[in-house]
């Protein structure tokens, strides 16, 4: 069902801009939410994570990250295993995403022997320290800020982004460039309230991977103490069979090996 | 050639003025290019091995010079812990943020900096200490619990006692502190309430000092000078002879600063006090001169051969003070301190500058002056003040010849008092103590350091010898870094210490449940990584890197003092020294320190030593040139006695009263050493010359206590009392200056008048028998 409906995204973007234009905000919103994150029914990945600091002083983590897409374009479940550095290895995080609440979140720290509920009111810190944010990795909600389009080039539209509810937040509104062609968000542009520039992602790299424009690379900058964390895809996969039941708190001691070799 | 010059000017007045005019005007064109630098920091050389790790620190650990804000509410019994207080606290960090020079994203305060807290279900949380000001005062009571269970916040953010919240805002450079501290009691000035305001830290004060020095230099120096001028109208009853040395003592002033500028030496801290030292000496040969000539101006009732008699008595002498002068204050390029190197020459090239100009234009002025001007002169010292000190000088002349032996044993219990006194004498030295204790520095100094852990901070920086990655993700590296702060709390002046194992401890014990039994560093260094990329999961992981490095191969522990004296800042480093030396690491390890607390203790330890060697070579100098002057051994060591006497006498006064030694009292040995060898050189010089003409001490000595000990005591008074008013000075350095001043002209007159005749009157024949250079 879902590979039609990109199918009639592709065609979209192939016929060109006729169509695009007729689209609304609300519309490209929802698409782009949905390539960024909601292609397939789930997905893994490795990812590479660099965090390179102003200093210049680099910084790697290396981990698998599996999405299981409960309800499309709705609630939807990740576990993320680290592999790298070697005293956070079989470390896991996982999260249950929640459209209309706060998400669930768990932490299995095996040095210490424990699985640690995190409580999720503020998707707002940083993910494993890097210059990412949670809400960067599972999504924000689209329903959480008014949207504009603000400009639209050859081949972007240009978005304005405004918080309905700015307590929590370190922005007051950000911009998003997505691709007219495959609704990729490109990049996006944090501003605080006095309208400077603070943070930034891009995405470096993009490839088709079973018909999914799916970001291969992408950076993320804090504009403010300078820094910044490039985080690598590999080994994308959309559709391999995840069943929700390892999504479990029971699989964060006990790691599904088959899905992380 | 010099004496020529002297007749030079006589005949030609007008010239050395058109001269003088035009050097003015050169050196006034230089003044405006003044640059100012107030940084105490530049005491050391910009490549200072201390001062090139502490920027190495600074950036490394991205560390700034900050300001500490404190909020103090005494009236309410929760403190600031209620939601009154909190909205204000809240609403004051975002309008310091905003503020130009404040490094907005490293402000420390209740709503920027993140905490690790127990939520539902046994779950933790990571969020803002205060993430919106509270509505209630249970809100307000948890926020404040919360604070106190965390090592960042403890005592540093918040007062134990809950009366207080310290902001500690960061900048962007120290030298803007005073700029931005007021654009900061702008911002709390439009707060109503029961809170009260203070702002402290060791980048304020220094800049705060560094500006009020200037301000203060305005005031002091022209103040000092208007008092001279009262008091030497009041002894020569003339006001156009007594601006006179008034055009010297400014010429010097202004042509020296012109001359400073001009070579692009900025303004320090230091040479903002050139003016105030060579007004008294300007002004002090000119006086010798002036004396003089008020008194011997009968004899020849002609003002050119008055002052050429005046001159040829007083060339010699006036040579020799200001040579010496110049020597004690030359002595001062050899410190290690560039902007006291800048100092020391350029008051040593004032001193022969004002010496040049007492020569050439006094003379000069004279003769312009219309011959009528000096009438009435002779007959009015008869009257009044002049009687008075010629009553006294009686007095002391009898004393000296009838109980010389009462004299000299005073003197040599005095001076083994004072060498008891100078036993005691404490270096010491800290750029709050600037302010008097009534300044508000000084106030929000005492009053934070009261509530919290300490507001002056150092930075002990540990290194693993060869450096492996990860060293401080040791269990055993943290739990030796918690030992040595567990000891550091342990002596008196270490208030708090923040370092890695802190932060490591308070996210493991949090992570198993909050409860404090696993306040612990946990045991394996998979448990501490796994706390630590916990840590990271907050909103400011990077606070991190404040307290060791991304390879974890360095860990920075913060040291809060509750004193920004020298001495204790020393105490603590000698503690380290001795910890480390007597419980060797697990691992090799490198350690050094940074803060500005730390830097003031290595500047001031290079001052010290400097100035005690720069002194004792000038004073072994100033012999020589005793020897030199005098052609005699024994007239060059009795020359020396009330210098010595003198020098240990005020600095035993340091002793007994418990007044630190530091950096202005360090300075001012030299100018000590210059002028209190002034007068014995006049009454030896003098002495010589008349006993010369007299043949018979009895009566050389009655006309010693004429003339030239007028002079010395009309030059002792104009300078001691003109320099009182520094005594109300705001800023501690000027009451230091005064009180030398007032000590130096008086103990040195005194002793000058008393030691030296008492001397001579045990064997007059002994001392003028001996082989001299006196007379012409």
């Amino acid at each position: 069902m879902k590979r039609i409906i990109l199918i009639v995204f592709c065609a979209f973007g192939i016929l060109g801009d006729v169509q695009a234009q007729e689209l609304s905000v609300e519309e490209i919103v929802r698409k782009a939410n949905a390539v960024a994150y909601y292609s397939g029914e789930d997905g893994l990945s490795d990812v590479k994570m660099t965090i390179i600091d102003s200093q210049e002083r680099e910084r790697i983590r290396e981990f698998r990250i599996m999405r299981f897409d409960v309800q499309d374009g709705g609630d939807q479940k990740f576990y993320v295993y680290f592999k790298k550095p070697a005293d956070v290895s079989k470390m896991v995080y996982m999260v249950w995403k929640h459209l209309g609440a706060d998400d669930d979140r768990w932490l299995y720290l095996p040095a210490l022997d424990l699985v640690k509920r995190i409580a999720a009111s503020d998707k707002r810190s940083s993910f494993v320290g890097s210059h990412f944010v949670y809400e960067d990795v599972s999504g924000r909600n689209i329903e959480a800020d008014e949207h504009i389009i603000d400009e639209t080039t050859e081949r972007f539209y240009k978005l304005k982004n405004v918080p309905k509810d700015i307590s929590g937040l370190e922005f007051a509104y950000y911009m998003i460039w997505v691709d007219k062609v495959n609704f990729l968000p490109m990049r996006a542009e944090y501003y605080d309230n006095e309208n400077k520039l603070i943070r930034s992602i891009e995405a470096l790299e993009v490839e088709d991977i079973q018909g999914h424009p799916t970001v291969k690379k992408s950076v993320a900058r804090d504009l403010n103490r300078g820094g910044k964390t490039v985080m690598e895809f590999s080994n994308v996969q959309y559709d391999v069979g995840l069943t929700e039941n390892i999504f479990a708190e029971r699989y964060l001691r006990k790691a599904p090996i088959e899905w992380l070799k | 050639m010099i004496k020529r010059s002297i007749i030079y000017s006589l005949n030609h007045p007008k010239t050395i003025v058109g001269f003088s005019i035009f050097f003015l005007i050169f050196a006034l064109t230089q003044l405006s290019r003044i640059e100012i630098d107030t940084d105490p920091e530049n005491m050391l050389p910009a490549d200072a091995p201390v001062r090139i790790f502490h920027h190495q620190t600074k950036e490394e650990f991205s560390l700034y010079d900050f300001i500490v804000l404190g909020i103090v509410n005494e009236k309410n019994v929760d403190g600031v812990f209620n939601p009154g207080t909190l909205k204000i606290i809240y609403d004051l960090t975002e309008e310091i943020k905003k503020v130009d020079g404040v490094i907005a994203h490293e402000i420390v305060a209740p709503s920027t900096k993140d905490n690790i807290e127990q939520a539902d279900l046994g779950s933790v949380r990571f969020q803002w200490l205060m993430e919106e000001p509270p509505s209630t005062q249970e809100q307000a009571l948890k926020i404040r619990d919360e604070a106190m269970d965390h090592p960042m916040f403890k005592g540093s953010v918040v007062s134990d006692d809950g009366k207080a919240l310290a902001l500690y805002i960061p900048l962007a450079r120290k030298d803007i502190s005073y700029e931005v501290a007021n654009e900061i009691r702008k911002i709390t000035q439009r707060y109503s309430g029961d809170e009260d305001y203070y702002i402290t830290g060791l980048p304020v004060a220094e800049d705060q000092f560094g500006v009020e020095m200037f301000k203060q230099m305005a005031v002091s120096a022209p103040l000092a000078g208007l008092i001279i001028f009262l008091l030497m109208l009041f002894f020569f009853r003339s006001v156009k002879l007594v601006v006179a040395p008034m055009i010297v003592a400014v010429l010097t002033v202004i042509l020296t600063m012109g001359l400073l500028i001009g070579l692009g030496y900025p303004v320090h801290i230091m040479s903002s006090m050139i003016p105030i030292f060579l007004m008294p000496i300007a002004v002090l040969d000119s006086v010798h001169i002036l004396s003089e000539f008020f008194d011997k101006y009968k004899q020849f009732n002609d003002r050119k051969k008055t002052i050429v008699f005046v001159l040829d008595e007083l060339f010699k002498p006036m040579l020799f003070t200001s040579l010496t002068s110049a020597v004690g204050f030359f002595s001062l390029s050899f410190s290690p301190i560039p902007p006291v190197q800048v100092f020391g020459v350029f008051v040593a090239v004032g001193v022969m500058l004002a010496w040049v100009l007492t020569i050439l234009l006094i003379p000069a002025y004279i003769m312009l002056l219309n011959e009528k001007s000096f009438k009435d002169f002779g007959h009015t010292s008869k009257e009044g003040e002049s009687h008075f000190i010629d009553k006294m000088l009686t007095g002391v002349r009898e004393a000296c010849l009838k109980h010389f032996k009462l004299i000299l044993a005073v003197t040599v219990c005095l001076v083994i008092v004072s060498v008891y006194g100078i036993s005691h004498i404490r270096v010491n030295d800290n750029p709050v103590r600037w302010f008097s204790l009534n300044h508000p520095i000084r106030i929000a100094d005492r009053i934070l350091n009261a509530h919290f852990s300490g507001t002056y901070e150092a930075y002990l920086v540990l290194e693993a010898r060869n450096t492996k990655d990860e060293v401080f993700m040791h269990p055993d590296m943290l739990k030796y870094v918690e030992k040595l702060q567990t000891e550091l709390i342990r002596s008196p002046y270490v208030g708090k210490t923040t370092s890695l194992a802190d932060i490591v401890k308070k996210v493991y014990y949090e992570l198993l449940g909050g409860d404090k039994v696993n306040n612990v560093i946990p045991t394996t260094k998979a448990a501490v990584a796994q706390s630590l990329i916990s840590f990271e999961n907050s909103h400011k992981p990077d606070d991190l890197w404040h307290l060791t490095t991304p390879d974890y191969s360095k860990v920075n522990i913060w040291l809060q003092l509750k004193s920004g004296d020298n001495k204790d800042m020393s105490e603590v480093v000698d503690f380290v020294d001795t910890y480390i030396k007597g419980n060797p690491p697990p691992l090799m390890l490198k350690y050094n320190w940074a803060g500005l607390s730390y830097i003031n203790v290595v500047w001031q330890n290079n001052m010290v030593m400097g100035m005690l060697r720069n002194f004792l070579g000038s004073f072994v100098i100033v012999f020589f040139m005793m020897i030199f002057l005098f052609r005699s051994l024994i007239k060059a060591v009795i020359s020396m006695i009330p210098l010595t006497v003198t020098i240990l006498f005020i600095y035993s006064l340091l002793g007994f009263v418990g007044k630190d030694y530091d950096m202005p009292v360090a300075v001012l040995s030299a100018l000590t050493l210059g002028l209190s060898i002034d007068f014995a050189i006049h009454f030896i010089q003098r002495s010589i010359e008349v006993q010369h003409k007299q043949r018979d001490w009895q009566k050389t000595i009655v006309e010693m206590f004429k003339g030239p000990g007028r002079a010395i005591v009309r030059n002792a008074l104009v300078v001691a009392i003109g320099f009182l008013p520094l005594l109300a000075a705001p800023l501690i350095p000027y009451k230091t200056v005064g009180f030398f001043m007032f000590m130096i002209m008086s103990v040195s007159s005194v002793a000058t008048l008393m030691i030296i005749p008492a001397i001579i009157s045990v064997n007059p024949k002994k001392f003028f028998m001996c082989k001299n250079g006196g007379g012409k």
